[in-house]
């Protein structure tokens, strides 16, 4: 297990080393900030001076080796947009977009996998086929569309639920299901496949054959042997509800990582894409690494390391 | 199995019973959080409307446009480079110290320090010095005569010396000290920023107590939050925003025209439009009457110069542009295998792409062979700020100087000494020239005429109109847009 930590753990230093790495120079491929941060009447003059006081003048290489050394003693820079260190923008914002993750991921595990069961359960049937058409909607909906229906629906017209913002929890309910959606289309699409495997099984026959009602089927046998395509969807599903986050932060204004880095593109402002795109594998290496510690947990034959 | 039905059934309750509170506090909707408070440090829409409420200037603009005293009462212009300005003695800071004139040395030496590397620099760095002559009476030194100085201290805030000094200019920009009619109270960041009125406040303070500026990106959500009350004020809306809004009876449509001009940039090294005839196709391919009534209809005027009745330098009596597609049809037939050279329309999402397409299209109805070429913003001011041999043949801007002179956008776009101009004529550099270096009002305004007419003459540029904005509010709301784009709140009152 210790051994299988610090190769993870090594692995994941060289991701985020290339990631940061491309995401510097891409970045800085891709035009001049100092052309946004001046207004239409500066003069050669003042680009010069604007570029000399934020360090664009030297050469690339020079800024890349220190940004390396900034990165090593943990410093992630300064906004020159935002005019506050990057790492306070971030502790502002994360919380913010872990909160509408945690939502969605609710929204999409409490409503797919119960969703995924019956589908299973009924496979064959008209009602598992109207299921599977509701399922498909909900996949296919651009959270940007759904988004404004919802605001338009619940905040304009029946006017139950704010708009847009923070602050409550009502806040936080149409940006979850619009953020959910998706992951709520492949949790049940996963689950039912997995759910319909485990039903062709021996065991299971055996066990209706026992007499075992379907609830306690469900509870006892299927759901604990359908849980490792659960666990790994959830992994690759977290690094898509970050990806999700920077439409549907953008529709409700809700204040996190994605509607940040949308901003930060657009006004180059390096520091601060650095710093979210590193954080970003960070989390995605995590949200793996912790599914392949699950799958030893939920299934004892799953061995981790070299043993 | 139990307990995710008991979660399922907990969100189902919370969608349904959930209702919010709408605190009737003042509400506006920004397209953004503002990037600095420190009013001598960034310089963008959503950071203005903000900080222009906790900051008093030296001297401000009423909404007739009008150069009116605020803290400056009275100024004189003792010789061709300096002026003596004389100040209120009765401005006290949020903090409770009294303003005096050596804060506002203290502000104008801030701004115009290279080092302190404000992107506001270049408005105000023709002042060279600034002291203090006693309690109340501030010199200002220009490089040389600078009619435009007045224009530019209307967005000269005013910083406390004694707290920027302490605290640093960090601290400074989350919890900034002013003296205006509002005091900066909260900034949750990424969410809002918070202001309450300041009842100490040496003028009218206005009636509003409490004021939330929210950053809400989608133009969609900013609409649906006035719709549904959230909001009471919303910037950043087009005229199909405005459609929507129609008929409704608890919101109104602001708008005014601005001190920005929208115009046509052509390439003029580069064929098909460094031919006169050509360019003067160009002019008569393009409806400005359809653009302005048919496309945006939020009160745009038609222009044909740099610059708007909004702006000190706009010439009675340019002759509009002749729209006549047909004559033009004409002119390019006669010339098709250069009328034919692609041309490329650089332009970026900020500007608005119904009117590029529309631009284009009429263009290419006469015979021209022109293609968009969608960058980001970065990307786009690179191509326009390049060497004319590499720049694009044609582009799309709303220019602003925030200063209301001809000065500030006729010089940069017409002057061959600007990184923007693509004009190379001598008798418009000195005209500008001579605009710039006088305190004669008679003599810039007569300099002016005659650069209007030039550049009507040759087609050196294609300027079609003053762009104006829409706000939507509240219909209970009683507030006037400016061409400055500010939101006073002391000017905004609530009807009973």
């Amino acid at each position: 297990m210790a051994s299988f930590l610090l190769n993870r753990l090594f692995q994941a230093l060289v991701t985020a080393f290339g990631v940061i790495t491309l995401v510097f120079f891409i970045q800085r491929l891709t035009g001049d900030p100092t052309a946004l941060l001046l207004p239409e009447t500066a003069t050669q003059k003042d680009f010069e001076a604007m570029r000399q006081t934020l360090g664009f003048d030297r050469p690339m290489i020079e800024q890349y080796l220190s940004f390396l050394g900034d990165m090593i003693r943990f410093d992630l820079g300064r906004s020159f947009i935002q005019n506050a260190p990057v790492s306070e923008i971030l502790a502002s914002r994360f919380p913010q977009t872990l909160q509408l993750a945690g939502g969605a991921l609710l929204v999409a595990f409490a409503i797919g996998l119960p969703v995924g069961v019956i589908m299973a359960l009924t496979r064959g049937r008209a009602i598992s086929r109207w299921i599977m058409g509701l399922v498909l909607a909900c996949q296919s909906m651009p959270t940007f569309w759904s988004g404004i229906m919802m605001i338009l629906v619940f905040g304009v017209w029946l006017k139950w639920l704010p708009p847009s913002g923070t602050g409550s929890l009502a806040h936080l309910v149409m940006p979850s299901i619009a953020l959910g959606l998706l992951s709520l289309a492949t949790y049940a699409r996963i689950t039912r496949s997995a759910v319909v495997d485990e039903l062709g099984r021996d065991y299971i026959r055996s066990a209706r054959a026992r007499g075992v009602r379907t609830p306690r089927l469900v509870r006892k046998h299927l759901l604990r042997n359908s849980a490792i395509p659960v666990i790994s969807i959830t992994a690759l599903e977290i690094s898509q509800l970050l990806a999700g986050a920077v439409i549907v932060e953008t529709v409700f204004a809700w204040p996190g990582l994605g509607q940040l880095t949308v901003q930060s593109i657009a006004s180059r402002d390096f520091a601060v894409v650095q710093a979210v795109v590193l954080l970003g594998a960070w989390v995605t290496i995590l949200a793996n690494l912790t599914a392949d510690i699950l799958y030893s947990l939920v299934d004892p034959r799953v061995r981790l390391g070299n043993q | 199995m139990k307990s995710t039905l008991k979660l399922l059934l907990a969100s189902v309750a919370l969608t349904t019973f959930a209702m919010p509170a709408f605190a009737k506090d003042m509400t506006v909707d920004l397209s953004g959080e503002p990037s600095s408070l420190d009013p001598q440090v960034q310089w963008n829409p959503d950071s203005y409307y903000v900080y222009r409420n906790i900051f008093d200037n030296l001297v401000t603009r009423d909404n007739e446009g009008k150069i009116v005293p605020q803290i400056a009462t009275s100024w004189e212009q003792v010789s061709d480079t300096e002026m003596l300005m004389t100040l209120r003695d009765d401005v006290i800071f949020h903090d409770g110290q009294k303003m005096t004139a050596e804060d506002v040395v203290f502000s104008i030496k801030r701004i115009t320090d290279p080092e302190f590397g404000s992107p506001q620099l270049g408005q105000f760095d023709q002042i060279s010095d600034a002291e203090a002559v006693d309690e109340v009476t501030v010199k200002l030194t220009t490089d040389g005569p600078y009619p435009a100085l007045l224009a530019q201290l209307v967005k000269l805030s005013v910083v406390p010396k004694h707290v920027v000094e302490e605290v640093g200019d960090d601290a400074f920009n989350a919890a900034p000290v002013g003296s205006g009619p509002y005091k900066f109270t909260d900034w949750n960041r990424g969410v809002s920023v918070t202001l309450t009125r300041n009842d100490d406040y040496w003028g009218d303070a206005g009636s509003i107590e409490t004021a939330v500026f929210r950053a809400v990106p989608d133009a969609a959500t900013r609409l649906a939050d006035l719709q549904a009350g959230a909001a009471d004020l919303v910037v950043g809306l087009d005229s199909d925003a405005a459609t929507q809004l129609a008929g409704q009876d608890d919101v109104q449509l602001l708008s005014a025209p601005t001190e920005r001009v929208a115009y046509l940039g052509m390439n003029l090294d580069k064929p098909p439009f460094n031919d006169p005839e050509l360019r003067k196709a160009a002019s008569m391919a393009i409806d400005t009457v359809g653009i302005t009534e048919g496309l945006l209809g939020a009160g745009e005027v038609s222009v044909a110069q740099l610059a708007s009745p909004a702006h000190f330098g706009y010439a009675e009596g340019i002759a509009p542009w002749e729209f006549d597609p047909e004559a033009a049809a004409e002119i390019v037939s006669a010339k098709a295998d250069v009328a034919a050279t692609p041309a490329t329309f650089a332009t970026a999402p900020v500007f608005d792409q119904r009117i590029v397409q529309a631009l284009q299209q009429m263009l290419n109805d006469v015979g021209f062979n022109v293609s968009i070429s969608v960058t980001d913003m970065p990307t786009y001011l690179d191509i326009v700020r390049s060497d004319p041999a590499d720049n694009a043949e044609l582009s799309f801007g709303r220019w602003s100087c925030a200063c209301q002179d001809a000065d500030g956008i006729a010089y940069p776009l017409l002057h061959s000494g600007s990184n923007w101009s693509r004009v190379n004529d001598p008798k418009l550099d000195e005209l500008l020239d001579t605009a710039r270096g006088s305190l004669d009002t008679q003599v810039r305004q007569d300099a002016y005429n005659q650069v209007h007419q030039i550049v009507r003459d040759n087609y050196y540029t294609l300027p079609m109109y003053q762009a104006a904005v829409l706000y939507g509010a509240a219909s209970d709301l009683t507030f006037t847009p400016t061409a400055n784009e500010s939101l006073f709140l002391n000017r905004m009152t609530w009807s009973e």
